[in-house]
Order: C-alpha cells, then sequence, then structure tokens
C-alpha cells in the first residue's frame, strides 16, 4: 500500500512537474513579451505546429510502450502526404477530391506501419533496426512519387486543415485533440490498450497468457502508421505542399516528448496525459524562443539536452529508489 | 588428504533487516564431493556468494586451507582457487569453445594479448583431463547445455581451481548427461580436488556426493558422511518434517473429462496416449528431454502437436495455437514463473485479470472496478498474502506469487489446467495451499495435469502418473502403486538401460 | 577441414562478395568502362570517409551498443577544428587532424559516461548528444560553408599514392588519405582480434554479465569503444573536409543511415557479439556500389532512394533471420 502511494505520488509528480513548467513559461512569457505570446496569431500559430509532431509523439508512444520503437514515423508522414497529394492533384479540387486525399494518406500511412509491424512481429528483427531502414525505405518510395520536388497545387480547401478554425479554435488543434482522446480510450478503456501494455513488460509473459503478440504487433504499428498519415496531412496542408524531407527534425523531437512525458524506453508504461503535457510544454518553448528570436538552431541543441538531462535524472531516480528498497 | 580445504564456521548474513544465514557450519576437504542440500530460499545462493566472495559474511569465520580469510573480493576467491560454476554458466554464445576456456587464464593473468594457438592448445588440455570432446573452434551458442557446461568446467579447471562449486548442475540435464557430469566430477575428485555440488534432489546426491551438509532456513541442520543419511532422515532433514502419509485418493468416476490419443510432435514425443476421469489429478513425469515438457507446451498450443487427437469433455479439439488452447478452456501454468508466469514490476491485479482481460469489456469500454474487485476475491479464495491488488507482484513471496499466477488462469474459468513445476522455488507452507487448491479443483470436474520432476509431490497429490521415456509414454500408472523409490527406478533404470544398449 | 571451407563459402562475407561480384558483372555489362582501374579509383574515393565511421560503428554494435551521433560530432569536429585554424592561423595538417580527434574524443567521452555510468539505452544517448552537437554547430558556430582552407592544409586534397592515365588521356589519381581507412581498418582488425581488449569488446556484446564475473572491466571497455569512435569520427571529419575542399556543417548528417546498413550488412548483428572488419569492409563497398552505379544501370535518380533502402531492408533481413536460424539449429 505504501509502494503503491508513492508509486502513484512519483507519477504524478512527473505531470506535476510539467504543468508546473508549462504555466512558469506562460507567465515568464506573458511579462517578457505579453503581445506577441498571447496574441491570439502566435496562440493559433503554435497549435498548428504542435498538432503535427503532437500526432507523430502519439505513434511513438504506442511503439515504445510495446516495447519498441518506431523511427520511420516521419518518413511515413511524408509518404503518406505524398500519396495523398497525388490523389488529389490527380482528382483535381473538389471535396471529394480531399477525403479522398485524406483516406488515401491515412491508408498509405496504415499499411506502411503494418510493413514495420510484420517485419518486427513475424520475422523478430529489432525494431530499431526495422524502422530505421523502414525511414529510408519510405522516404524513397515518396520520393519515387515526386521525382524531387515537393507536389503542390493541392486543392485550396485542403489548406484549410491547418489553418482553419471553428470559433477560434484550429482545426488542427481538435484533429490533435481527436487523437490524445483516441490514444487514451484504446490505451484504458481497450482490451488492445492492456494487451499492449503486458507485452511491453514481458513478451515472454504475455505468450503464456495467451495474448497474441503478433496481432498486437502489427497492431501498434499500424496505429503508429495511421497517426504517421494524420501528422503528413496535417504538415501536406500546413505547407499546402508534400515533400519527402520535410519535418526531419520531428524523430528527435518526437523521442523526446515521449521520453519527457513520463513513457518508459523499456515499455510497458506510459501515460497520454504525460505525453501530451510534454507536447504542449516543448510548444511553449519552442515558441518563447522564436518570439525572443533565438537562433532557431539552439532549439536542437537545447532539445537533445533536455532529452539526455530527462533521462540522467530519470536514472539517478530509479536507482536512488532501487537502493531504498534493498 | 583430511585437512579440509574450506571451513566455514558461524556465518551469518543479514540483508537489511532480513537474516538470510543464520548460522551455517560447512567443512569441505580436498579429494571429495560435498553436497550441499537445502529446498529453496535455504540460503544456498546466498552461501555461495560468500565463499566466491560477492558478499561478505556479517558474522563468522571462513579458512582456507587452515588459513582464515577476511574481506575479500571475488578475484581474491579465484586467487585462492575456488571457482564457482552458475546455473547460466556464464559463458560466451558468440564466442568459440577454445576462447571461453581459455579467457579466464589470460583475465586471470592480465594478459594483453589474444594467442589463439595458445587459447586452442589450452582448451584441448583441459577437455582431455576432463574426457570432453567438443570442437575448439565451435562458437558456443552451437553447443547443447550439457556441452556449454562442459565449457564451464573447463574454463574453471585451468586456472588451477582447488575448490570447485557447482550451483544446481543437473537441473537442466538429461539422465545421460547428468551421468557423464557425474563421471567428470569424479575425475577432478580423483585428481584430489574439493567439488561442492549444490542441488536438493535426492537421488542425484545418493548417486555422486560422498558428504552432505543441509541447509535450512540459513542454518546447517545436519552434516556427515552420506552413509549415514538414510532417505528418511534426509527427508526429515531437508524439509524439517516426516514423510507425509497423506495421500490424494479420490473417489473414482466413470466421467471422461480428457483423452488424448497419439499425440506426437516430432522430435519431442510419440504416440503419446493418456486420458483422465472427472476427480483425477494427472501427473506427467519423465527426465529432462524425455518430452514431458513439451507435452504441456503442446496442449496449450506454444509448439502444437503434428498428430493425435484430444477429447475435452467429449468433443474433439484442436489446439495449433495458444488461442484455440484457451478458447477450449485450457489454461498452463508455465515452468519459468519469472519470465514465462510473471509481468513483474506490475500490480498483483494487472497480473490476476491478465489472461482475461476480454472479459471485462462491458459496452464497448473496460470495467476496472470489475478487475479489482475480482482480484480482490482471488487474494482471499486462493489464500494469497497480500494486502490489496494494488501492490507491485514483486513484493510477494515465491508462493503467493505462484497462487497468482494459478488464479490468473482460475480466473479464466477453465475445463483442463496443466502446471508445469507448480511448487518450484514455494515454501513448504504455500506448497501445500496450492496442492489443496488442485484437489479443489479436480473435484469440481476442473481437468488437473501437474508436470513435475519432483517425485514425491506427485506420488502424493496425483492419482494416476504418466512416465516419459524418450519421448514415449509408459501409459498410466496408478499412483497407489507405487513408492518414490519405484518411481525413481522405472524413470532412470530404463534410462540408464538404454544408455547401455 | 571440408565442413570449415563450407562454412566460410556461406558465411555473411562470402554472401556479400557474391552480391558484390554479382551486381559488378551486371554494372560491367551494361557499361563496359566499368572494368578499369578508374573505377576503382572512385570507389575509393567514395568509400573513404563512410569505411571509416562504418569500423567504428561496427566496434560499438560488436560491444552491444549503437552509435548514430558520429555524423553529428563528425560535422561540429569539421567545422570547430576549422574555425580554429583559420582562427589562429594554424596551417599544418598534424595539428588540425589532432584538433578534430581530441573534439570528437571529447563527445565520444560524453556517450560514454551516458552508456556506461548512467545506463542509458545507447540509442537514445547517441541521439540526444547527436542533437547536442548538431544544435551547437549550428547555432553557435555557423551554418555557411566555408571553401578558404588553409593552404599546405589544402595541398593534401592534390598528394596522390599514384596517378593512372587512360589512353584517352583522362587521369585518376588515388588520393593519400585513403591510407586512414585503411590503418583504422587494420588497427581495428588486430584489436578485434589479437588483444584482450578487443576480445573483451566481443564478450561484452555477448553477454555483458559474463563478462563481469570473468573479470572484464565492462565500464572500461564501454569507455574505450565510444571514446575511440568519437576521436576517428573528428579524424574523419578533416579526411572529408580535405577531400571535399570546404567544411559544411550539415553535408554529413542522415549518413548513419548508411554507414549502420553497411555494417549490418556485413554480418554485423545488431544485437551485438558477431562481426568483422572483412565483412564490413565488403557491405560498405556494397552500398558504395550500389549509390554509385544505379544510373549505369538505367534506375533513374529519383528511385535511387527507394532502391538503395529495399537493399537494405533484404539485407538486413536476411541477416537477421540467419542469425536467428543459428540460434533455432540443433546442437551439438
Amino acid at each position: 500500500m505504501e509502494k503503491m502511494k508513492k508509486s502513484i505520488k512519483n507519477a504524478d509528480k512527473n505531470i506535476t512537474a510539467l504543468l508546473g513548467i508549462a504555466i512558469l513559461i506562460f507567465v515568464a512569457m506573458g511579462i517578457l513579451a505579453p503581445k506577441s505570446f498571447l496574441g491570439i496569431t502566435n496562440l493559433q500559430g503554435m497549435c498548428i505546429q504542435f498538432a503535427e509532431f503532437g500526432v507523430l509523439a502519439f505513434g511513438m508512444m504506442l511503439a515504445m510502450i510495446s516495447g519498441g520503437i518506431d523511427l520511420s514515423l516521419v518518413g511515413i508522414a511524408n509518404f503518406a502526404s505524398i500519396a495523398g497529394a497525388a490523389v488529389m492533384i490527380k482528382l483535381g479540387s473538389s471535396n471529394a477530391s480531399i477525403i479522398a486525399g485524406v483516406l488515401a494518406a491515412l491508408a498509405v500511412g496504415g499499411i506502411c506501419g503494418l510493413f514495420n509491424g510484420f517485419m518486427i512481429g513475424y520475422l523478430r528483427i529489432p525494431p530499431m533496426l526495422v524502422t530505421l531502414c523502414g525511414l529510408q525505405l519510405f522516404t524513397g518510395l515518396g520520393l519515387v512519387v515526386t521525382k524531387g520536388p515537393a507536389l503542390t497545387d493541392l486543392p485550396p480547401a485542403f489548406n484549410m486543415i491547418a489553418g482553419g478554425t471553428v470559433a477560434l479554435i484550429p482545426i488542427a488543434v481538435i484533429v490533435f485533440a481527436l487523437v490524445v482522446l483516441g490514444v487514451s480510450f484504446l490505451l484504458r478503456s481497450s482490451v488492445y490498450g492492456q494487451h499492449v501494455r503486458f507485452m511491453g513488460t514481458n513478451a515472454t509473459a504475455s505468450r503464456y497468457s495467451g495474448i497474441q503478440n503478433l496481432k498486437i504487433t502489427m497492431m501498434t504499428y499500424g496505429i503508429s502508421g495511421i497517426l504517421g498519415g494524420v501528422g503528413g496531412i496535417l504538415m501536406a496542408s500546413h505547407y499546402n505542399s508534400a515533400k519527402s524531407d520535410y519535418g526531419s527534425s520531428y524523430t528527435l523531437l518526437t523521442l523526446l516528448i515521449v521520453v519527457l512525458g513520463g513513457t518508459n524506453p523499456d515499455g510497458g508504461r506510459g501515460k497520454v496525459a504525460g505525453v501530451t503535457l510534454s507536447i504542449i510544454v516543448l510548444q511553449l518553448v519552442s515558441s518563447a524562443f522564436n518570439i525572443l528570436r533565438i537562433n532557431a538552431f539552439i532549439k536542437t541543441f537545447v532539445w537533445g539536452m533536455i532529452l539526455l538531462a530527462v533521462m540522467v535524472s530519470m536514472k539517478l531516480l530509479e536507482n536512488k529508489k532501487e537502493r531504498r528498497s534493498q | 588428504m583430511s585437512e579440509a580445504f574450506l571451513k566455514l564456521k558461524g556465518i551469518k548474513k543479514s540483508f537489511g533487516g532480513v537474516q538470510a544465514l543464520k548460522g551455517v557450519e560447512l567443512e569441505v576437504k580436498r579429494g571429495e564431493i560435498h553436497a550441499l542440500a537445502g529446498e529453496n530460499g535455504c540460503g544456498k545462493s546466498t552461501l555461495i556468494k560468500i565463499i566466491s566472495g560477492v558478499h561478505d559474511a556479517t558474522e563468522g569465520e571462513v579458512f582456507v586451507e587452515g588459513k582464515k580469510v577476511g574481506k575479500i573480493q571475488p578475484i581474491d576467491a579465484i586467487h585462492m582457487g575456488i571457482q564457482v560454476i552458475y546455473q547460466d554458466f556464464a559463458v560466451f554464445p558468440n564466442l568459440s569453445v577454445a576462447e571461453n576456456i581459455a579467457m579466464n587464464k589470460s583475465l586471470l593473468i592480465g594478459a594483453k594479448r589474444m594467442k589463439w594457438k595458445e587459447a586452442k592448445k589450452i582448451a584441448v588440455e583441459a577437455m582431455d583431463q576432463i574426457g570432453a570432446h567438443m570442437d575448439p573452434d565451435l562458437p558456443v551458442e552451437r553447443l547443447s547445455v550439457a556441452n556449454k557446461q562442459m565449457v564451464a568446467i573447463c574454463r574453471a579447471i585451468i586456472t588451477d581451481a582447488k575448490l570447485l562449486i557447482l550451483d544446481e548442475p543437473t537441473t537442466a540435464l538429461t539422465a545421460k548427461e547428468v551421468h557423464k557430469l557425474n563421471e567428470v566430477l569424479r575425475r577432478l575428485k580423483e585428481k584430489g580436488m574439493a567439488v561442492v555440488i549444490v542441488n536438493h534432489k535426492l537421488d542425484e546426491i545418493y548417486a555422486i556426493a560422498d558428504t552432505l551438509t543441509v541447509l535450512r532456513n540459513g542454518e546447517t541442520v545436519a552434516h556427515g558422511m552420506i552413509e549415514e543419511f538414510d532417505r528418511e532422515r534426509f527427508i526429515k532433514a531437508l524439509t524439517g518434517r516426516s514423510i507425509s502419509e497423506e495421500y490424494y485418493r479420490p473417489e473414482a468416476s466413470d466421467e471422461e473429462i480428457l483423452r488424448v490419443e497419439d499425440y506426437t510432435r516430432n522430435g519431442a514425443f510419440q504416440k503419446v496416449c493418456f486420458s483422465m476421469n472427472k476427480g483425477d489429478v494427472l501427473g506427467i513425469t519423465g527426465l529432462l528431454g524425455s518430452g514431458r515438457g513439451e507435452i504441456g507446451d503442446a496442449l496449450f498450443g506454444l509448439a502444437p502437436a503434428q498428430g493425435g487427437t484430444v477429447w475435452l469433455n467429449g468433443e474433439q479439439i484442436k489446439i495449433n495455437s495458444v488461442s484455440e488452447a484457451m478458447k477450449a478452456g485450457i489454461g498452463y501454468v508455465p515452468e519459468d514463473r519469472l519470465t514465462q508466469g510473471l509481468f513483474l514490476d506490475r500490480s498483483i491485479q494487472d497480473n490476476t485479470v491478465a489472461a482475461s482481460i476480454p472479459k471485462y469489456l462491458h459496452r464497448g469500454r473496460l470495467d476496472y472496478t470489475e478487475m479489482y474487485r475480482v482480484t480482490e476475491d482471488w487474494i482471499e479464495k486462493i489464500g494469497c498474502n497480500a494486502p490489496s491488488p494494488e501492490p507491485n507482484i514483486r513484493t510477494l513471496s515465491g508462493g503467493n506469487a505462484q497462487k497468482m499466477v494459478i488464479a490468473k488462469w482460475l480466473n479464466t474459468d477453465p475445463k483442463l489446467l496443466i502446471l508445469n513445476g507448480p511448487t518450484v522455488g514455494v515454501d513448504v507452507g504455500s506448497k501445500s495451499d496450492i496442492h489443496a487448491i488442485l484437489h479443489e479443483l479436480a473435484g469440481k470436474g476442473v481437468g488437473v495435469i501437474v508436470i513435475s520432476d519432483d517425485l514425491s509431490e506427485l506420488i502424493q497429490n496425483c492419482n494416476k502418473i504418466v512416465i516419459m521415456k524418450n519421448g514415449r509414454s509408459s501409459g498410466m500408472i496408478r499412483a497407489e502403486e507405487l513408492d518414490e523409490t519405484q518411481l525413481a527406478g522405472l524413470l532412470s533404470g530404463s534410462e540408464e538401460a538404454e544408455h547401455e544398449q | 577441414m571440408n565442413s570449415k571451407i563450407k562454412n566460410t563459402l556461406a558465411s555473411n562475407e562470402a554472401i556479400v562478395v557474391y552480391i558484390i561480384i554479382g551486381l559488378s558483372l551486371l554494372i560491367g555489362i551494361v557499361n563496359h568502362s566499368f572494368f578499369s582501374v578508374s573505377t576503382v579509383v572512385t570507389l575509393s574515393r567514395a568509400i573513404l570517409v563512410t569505411l571509416t565511421f562504418a569500423i567504428c560503428e561496427m566496434i560499438v554494435i560488436i560491444s552491444g551498443g549503437i552509435d548514430v551521433s558520429f555524423p553529428a560530432v563528425a560535422s561540429i569536429c569539421m567545422y570547430a577544428t576549422l574555425k580554429i585554424a583559420l582562427a589562429f592561423n594554424i596551417d599544418n595538417v598534424f595539428v588540425v587532424f589532432l584538433i578534430a580527434a581530441v573534439i570528437g574524443l571529447m563527445f565520444g567521452t560524453l556517450n560514454a559516461v551516458l552508456i556506461a555510468i548512467f545506463r542509458l539505452p545507447p540509442l537514445i544517448a547517441t541521439l540526444g548528444v547527436s542533437s547536442v552537437a548538431n544544435g551547437a554547430t549550428l547555432a553557435f558556430l555557423g551554418t555557411n560553408v566555408i571553401s578558404n582552407i588553409p593552404d599546405k592544409i589544402d595541398a593534401v586534397s592534390r598528394m596522390y599514392l599514384f596517378t593512372f592515365t587512360t589512353k584517352d588521356g583522362m587521369s585518376f589519381s588515388l588520393t593519400i588519405l585513403i591510407l586512414i581507412p585503411i590503418a583504422v581498418c587494420l588497427l581495428a582488425f588486430f584489436m578485434l582480434k589479437f588483444t584482450m581488449l578487443g576480445r573483451g569488446i566481443y564478450a561484452v556484446g555477448g553477454d555483458a554479465n559474463a563478462a563481469r564475473i570473468a573479470g572484464f572491466n565492462v565500464k572500461k571497455i564501454q569507455f574505450i569503444v565510444y571514446m575511440s569512435a568519437g576521436s576517428i569520427a573528428g579524424i574523419a571529419s578533416i579526411a572529408y573536409m580535405i577531400l571535399m575542399r570546404q567544411a559544411d556543417p550539415s553535408v554529413l548528417m542522415g549518413s548513419e543511415m548508411m554507414v549502420i546498413a553497411a555494417v549490418v550488412m556485413g554480418g554485423t548483428r545488431i544485437t551485438g557479439g558477431h562481426g568483422s572488419v572483412l565483412g564490413t569492409v565488403f557491405g560498405v563497398i556494397l552500398i558504395a556500389l550500389v549509390q554509385n552505379n544505379l544510373i549505369m544501370l538505367g534506375v533513374p535518380t529519383h528511385f535511387q532512394t527507394f532502391v538503395v533502402g529495399l537493399i537494405i531492408v533484404i539485407g538486413t533481413s536476411i541477416t537477421s533471420l540467419r542469425a536467428k536460424k543459428i540460434s533455432n539449429s540443433a546442437k551439438v
């Protein structure tokens, strides 16, 4: 009982800390640059950006909970958006064409994910290797379609997905919120959610408990792929074009988000609330950098530093706990 | 020769507040094979770690060759000639036999260069010494368990070891391999080496040991020449109880619940037949490699059988995957609790419902309150000593954790429950609890199959026993017709007969 | 003895060699000029830096880790060294190499501390270091390509081991920098095969726990591995700079993919404990052949990333499946 209380406290600590940081940045920026930071344009701009990598981060989170990793998400996103764009360009500028394009992007994302899942679950090739190769493969497939330059001339209405608002709320945020709800439903209330956690904790024991690891792996990477497709749609809509090398910094960013959000890199554990908060925190940091006109590359540097600092402090906490329990 | 190589006096060791060793006396002479016996959790592994310098004793004295030894590091123990062969052998799967054997010596003398020719020479010499024959260039991952053990022994003896400690060396060996190992150990003994084998199987100890020390609850409870111990005294020392006279003898029933015919999986077992009626607890036993565990794996769909038929409650069923087995109502408590049975770092509740998650899907959502309630129920029903469903399963003792693994399967309402080594690493109290649970289940008409190499467990708790030999079944034997010695004779006698052929 | 020959002929290295031969024949049939000294010279130039990286990566993977930070580390070594050289008027090749090696060593040490002391998963640790190094380069040092390399250093780019002139007057010269990968390969070969350190690297990758029990200093071995990988990445970066006659802070980024693929195709198991210098050399040659000659086979440029990706997926699948087959095969 004691220990349980402690573990609840610890889990909450992570979330409380993230919440604290978010509020701190808000207040600090509200004082430093109230007009530009709290302005509607900035807030809306932030939302469009975090929706893109936020959706991808949930794909990474699912893969990590299952005990793996998905380094191919950005590749899937780009390939899916290219496929969607190609469909839209072919069908012309109508609402039907946009729907067809979006569906095509989701389907392509799902298929890419299933391919990853098959290689990992059936052929038992380490996830890191599969998805690293997958990144190259999907990027290459995207290039085959585009032949190099970006696919432009997308239907103008398609731009609304990233740019449009409903009652001042950007559509991108609505998409993101739907993804958050969907993933948290999956993890919390579906059989799959429990099974993927069991598999991530101990794949052998899950097999011996009658959990079909292959099916769960395929589903995990399939869903991750679909989320890649959603991310791709948001990116294409944001840039109003589709290309094979958009968002290349997102791989590291999503990994950082997921780890920062309290997901265990060894698998089995991860909270949607933690990941969501960490997405928001990173977006706030990023926007603050932009407004304070700090060199964009410092962001890369800082992301890396935060990732390492978080991992190291997590390990130190873990060691301390172990020593205490001994 | 009479002077003891190793002598321990009043060794005590505590971890935090827990006293693991409460006073151990041990004396090992040169040129003898000394059996260190004790049930799981008696402190054997802690003792080995103290001898090999991994842990320090809290109290007590260690003498090596008559000289008192102070605080030591593992490397000091090796320099004194003490070598331990752990259960997993700690060999390098990716390196060759020769390199594995020669490596320790090179490290011991602090070599900087790797000399391949010399390594090969050392390896061949070491193998000659114990009469092992392996290709020195073969990577160790290609070796069988028994040969990996030989590599570990070779590696230990080339460092001029004077005392060789083997931690449960026979758990993963077939009868033939045990035989071979014993020959090797006798050779070493004749060369004047002191050998300590940690074991708890009576027959194996009688077959090899000269002297015996029995540990129970961290204390030396008996020691002496092996001849001074008859079975009864040995068992009493080991368990602290006399041999139980209670047997499971259910009323005969005609209602057949399981029939297995001509069950075959190539390379594991052939044409195995058995059947059980309502109320029966069926035991399957055999030496390692006899196919006893493989039958369990096949019936649960982990490694499906290729031929044969299975009827469960009068219906013919097909088992090609775990999900098919579960759909048919089969549950399986696996052999290795820690890696196969439990989700460590997860709560008791998670571990209890792990095999029956879909049951809790109500109106499209999982019902966690229901899971909590069910787990509470099981904790009480199965007699698990846990405060609530919330704590990490790690906090439970082996016996309590095993009860929850059984509860996990009972929660699926199985028609047939297969238990592979149900009481390995379980304390005496939980052991009899678990047996009582099994008898109760059988009484309710659930088929219970116990796969085990613990013969007294089988004789006392099963009413029918199937003996596996080289992948073939002996047919069913009524447990009341045998005692432990006869059963042991049936297992190994026939093996040896085949060995001689 | 026969089985030994059979084993050699079916080894990973041998399979890669068969593929290289097959591919070369294919390219040679389409384009007759392929079989010439010039191809060898072009290929050596193409694999010079990749091979150096690959050997380091292989050693890291054998030890049971992975390093995705070397492109970023190499970039910062190259860029920072050149900036230092320009600022202090250093025009000495050896000093420049030394500075780069020291900077690389620092990042290698950082990797080692994170992995050996704090026990972070190597992928995440090196990904983080990669981000730090890359961000630091671009944010603090600059983003422009620098081409005014000091004369004496630049002169190395015109030093050749030999020059070969074709009948029609085209001349091909083999750069002296090829000695760097050759030296690294030979050193790695002897270290891995004939020193206890090398055997320790295999032992740690095979079973870190067993290595500790046997008496290896696992942390020390990990430190040596990551630190030398860092400093060799620094040296390779200067070679690259001289070869390209400019320092581009982001040109090397993304090359980890190819390098890891080459290493895995050469028979190194991603799970650690297995791998050979020879295999890696062949793996690098194979990937370079594919990358440089797809055009000759009539594969359009925009198909190249895909085709290379496909080859990597197939190649890594084969090696992974072979490793699995060995572990499932009958034991003796």
